[in-house]
């Protein structure tokens, strides 16, 4: 089922922050190669970068001046176009996070809705408003929140919010989902739900990086990389 | 779409950004009444200096205008006015009728010498008559019973407008409403008359000096009147000096009536009087002009000016006249003339709207320190924002139409208050004129007596900010309780202070609008710069440490 053909590629990346006089390398030169339809979890201990390099592959972070460069489907990012980054952020990919991050003065719904509303005009929005909560609904409901979509987060459990994280992500149907230690706040079972709604998109076909420090959680996906010294080593 | 829906939320789900809605709106409200009072009372400031003195008048130095009768034909024969009335307007001492004993009270006028007839027909002299019956039942069910109006004599208003005492044929008096001392304004705007003063039944005696063209003084005259009448104009400067007379009087007290001339250079015949040279002619020291219907008062000055060049012309051409006219009388509108009365009162109104933008910068620092507390609040959620592909225009759009929504809801609900108070501005001055009723203060104090009980129940319960914002209201409804306890009523708009008998009650809306603009557009600048920060913000650092 894995192609062969990666969908995002990060050649040679660098990054580097500057706090002051002291520069801290934080990626020197990471390679890293996501295949089509493949699970990767990117194993790495606190501080190691495991992040950073996330959030470069999402478009949200971007590499130190002209030392490495993304490509998305063999196409160059360009990390000075912030339009087209936006763009890209909003259809291509989808970000978890760790701490949930759903907004609280939107409902489960709301939140879902979140990147479909931003990726859409006035107009659009308004004629296709309908579907696109249709659509937020029966994903919300496919991760077990039927009863829950007009609940604020602060009504929510951990995992609920981690559900709904994910159904933001999924919202506008990205090839790729951006997990950051999406277990890392919660005890071990309901980690293992998460990892468990991971594993069935993975199955229908969604691409997965994950971050992680756990090798635990590690385990589930296709293919482990480690992140030493700013590098990628292959497992 | 996010923006509007993140925007509402914001507003919804958190109590201080009502509290910028409420400064705005208390701001808007504070600009909209006063300048609305202000420009009232400009407009009611034009409308009676227009009552007055019609739209254009020709004024004389002392000598004034002879052959004036041939000027108001001339003038009237205009297509461009409406009617012409001559005057002499000088300066005289009134013997009061008060106090009892023999010392009476003298009082400074300016003294006005009428045609009634034609004066009538250029101000609006029969309007400005006070001592009329109430002109409708509208008018007198609005009257007080005790209303001295409802029970006069019918033929006061006619005695008045006829500037003659109808009962002895003798020449009548109208007195400006505030020359007499006795006469005392009511909280609806009547007056009562202090030790039963009324002064259509009395007589005075005024005193006037001639003055001659070249500016020797004669002997004083004095002639005593009938009070027939009083007027208000609703300005109170004239409405404390004015008196009327009619022109006929004024110009023999003051020797500018017909008079003969004779030839004190020839040798006097048998009975020691000089040959007589003819008759000098009767004269007036002002012409009152009203412009015809939908004429430009500065049109109708410039016809008149020609008017009377021609008429001047004819005059100093024609040897048989025995005086000319002045070469250049003052001819000006209104509004010029009122220049002095007007032009404070305009500079007055621009400097309450130049102090007032201070309130705007007030309104928009408000809007900027909320917002940039919330955009601090909210860094976290902006990097969520821009994680799911918001833009940083998105973001900063968020804010501006944060700003926007309290700007214009702030605004819309000052100009509705300003509009709630105009309108009812005399009600509540009427209401600040009476003493408090005893239930308001009853009610105040009992209030501040609840407040108590929550406040102790806090107190048990050691919280703070409950038993700080009970004892607050306690303390607040303690003082207004005891305020209108304390509160005896005063005419806060005294007509000596405020040239007009009442408070303008209408809104200005040009200004309404321009400041409900300006609440808005400082309103979105206010937040601008909170929304250009949150639009600056790092999304990786705002999800890490937000
Ligand atoms: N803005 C920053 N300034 C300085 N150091 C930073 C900054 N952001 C991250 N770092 C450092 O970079 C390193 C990598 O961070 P991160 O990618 O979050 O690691 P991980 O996700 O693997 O724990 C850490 O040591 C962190 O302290
Ligand atoms: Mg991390």
């Amino acid at each position: 089922m894995v192609e062969q053909q990666p969908i995002i590629e990060a050649r040679d990346i660098h990054k580097t922050y500057r706090d002051g006089q002291v520069a801290v390398s934080v990626l020197g030169g990471a390679n890293l190669a996501l295949k089509h339809g493949e699970w990767l979890a990117i194993l790495g201990h606190s501080g190691s970068g495991k992040s950073t390099l996330l959030h470069i592959l999402g478009g949200l972070d971007r590499p130190d001046d002209g030392a490495g460069a993304v490509r998305y489907r063999g196409e160059v990012l360009s990390f000075a176009r912030t339009a087209s980054l936006d763009q890209y952020r909003n259809k291509r990919v989808g970000f978890v996070f760790q701490f949930y991050h759903l907004l609280p003065e939107l409902n489960a719904l709301e939140n879902a809705l979140l990147p479909a509303m931003v990726g859409k005009s006035k107009l659009e929005w308004f004629t296709g408003m309908r579907s696109e909560r249709q659509r937020a609904s029966t994903l919300l409901e496919s991760f077990g929140l039927g009863h829950r979509l007009h609940h604020r987060p602060s009504q929510l459990s951990g995992g609920e919010k981690q559900r709904v994280a994910i159904a933001r992500a999924l919202m506008n149907e990205p090839e790729v989902l951006l997990a950051d230690e999406p277990t890392g706040n919660l005890d071990a079972a309901t980690g293992d739900g998460i990892l468990g709604v991971l594993a069935q998109r993975h199955k229908a076909g969604l691409t997965i990086a994950m971050v992680t420090h756990d090798a635990s959680v590690a385990a589930r996906a296709d293919r482990v990389v480690r992140l030493v010294d700013g590098r990628v080593m292959e497992q | 779409m996010y923006a509007a829906l993140l925007a509402n939320r914001y507003l919804t789900t958190r109590l201080i950004p009502l509290i910028a809605v409420g400064a705005v709106a208390l701001c808007v409200a504070l600009v909209v009444i006063v300048v609305s009072v202000m420009t009232g009372f400009l407009d009611v400031l034009r409308a009676s200096g227009r009552t007055l003195v019609g739209d254009v008048s020709v004024t004389s130095g002392i000598g004034g205008i002879p052959y004036y009768a041939e000027l108001v034909t001339a003038i009237e024969a205009l297509p461009e006015a409406e009617a012409a009335t001559p005057l002499i307007d000088t300066l005289g001492l009134l013997r009061m009728p008060y106090p009892e004993g023999k010392q009476k009270e003298i009082s400074p006028v300016q003294v006005w010498g009428i045609e009634p007839a034609s004066f009538a027909r250029v101000t609006r002299f029969s309007e400005s008559l006070y001592w009329q019956p109430p002109r409708d039942e509208a008018a007198r069910e609005a009257m007080l019973p005790d209303d001295p109006r409802l029970k006069i004599d019918a033929s006061l208003f006619a005695n008045g407008l006829a500037l003659q005492q109808s009962s002895t044929g003798r020449s009548g008096m109208v007195l400006g409403m505030h020359v007499s001392a006795a006469n005392k304004r009511t909280h609806d705007g009547s007056y009562r008359q202090l030790y039963g003063w009324f002064m259509p039944a009395e007589t005075v005696t005024l005193t006037v000096v001639p003055v001659s063209a070249s500016g020797r003084i004669s002997e004083p005259k004095d002639r005593s009147f009938p009070i027939v009448n009083e007027m208000m104009s609703g300005v109170f400067e004239v409405d404390k000096s004015r008196v009327f007379i009619p022109l006929s009087d004024a110009q023999s007290m003051l020797r500018m009536d017909n008079a003969p001339m004779y030839d004190t250079s020839a040798a006097p015949d048998a009975s020691g009087s000089f040959p007589l040279i003819g008759v000098a002619p009767a004269r007036a020291t002002r012409i009152l002009v009203r412009a015809a219907e939908g004429i430009d008062p500065n049109t109708l000055r410039d016809a008149v000016e020609v008017v009377y060049q021609t008429f001047c012309e004819g005059i100093t051409k024609d040897p048989a006249r025995l005086a000319a006219p002045p070469q250049r009388p003052s001819i000006l509108t209104w509004e010029q003339q009122l220049r002095d009365l007007i032009g404070p009162v305009e500079k007055e109104r621009e400097m309450m709207r130049v102090l007032f933008s201070i309130i705007y910068i007030v309104c928009a620092g408000l809007i900027l320190s909320i917002f940039w507390a919330i955009v601090i609040e909210k860094t976290r959620d902006i990097g969520v924002l821009r994680s799911v592909g918001a833009s940083r225009a998105g973001i900063m759009w968020i804010f501006l139409r944060y700003g926007l929504v309290i700007g214009t809801l702030g605004s819309l609900a000052g100009v509705g208050l300003a509009w709630l108070v105009v309108r009812n501005i005399n009600a509540i001055h009427e209401a600040i004129g009476r003493d408090a009723p005893t239930a308001s203060w009853v009610g105040a104090l009992a209030l501040a007596a609840a407040c108590l009980i929550p406040l102790l129940s806090s107190a048990r319960r050691a919280k703070l900010l409950p038993i700080l914002l009970w004892l607050l209201s306690a303390m607040t409804l303690a003082i207004i309780g005891t305020g209108l306890l304390l509160h005896k009523g005063t005419l806060i708009w005294d007509p000596a202070v405020y040239y007009f008998p009442r408070v303008p009650d209408e809104v200005d809306w040009n200004t309404a609008w321009l400041t409900l603009s300006f609440g808005i557009l400082f309103s979105v600048l206010g937040a601008a710069i909170p929304a250009a920060k949150a639009a600056d913000t790092d999304p990786v650092e705002a999800l890490r440490y937000g």
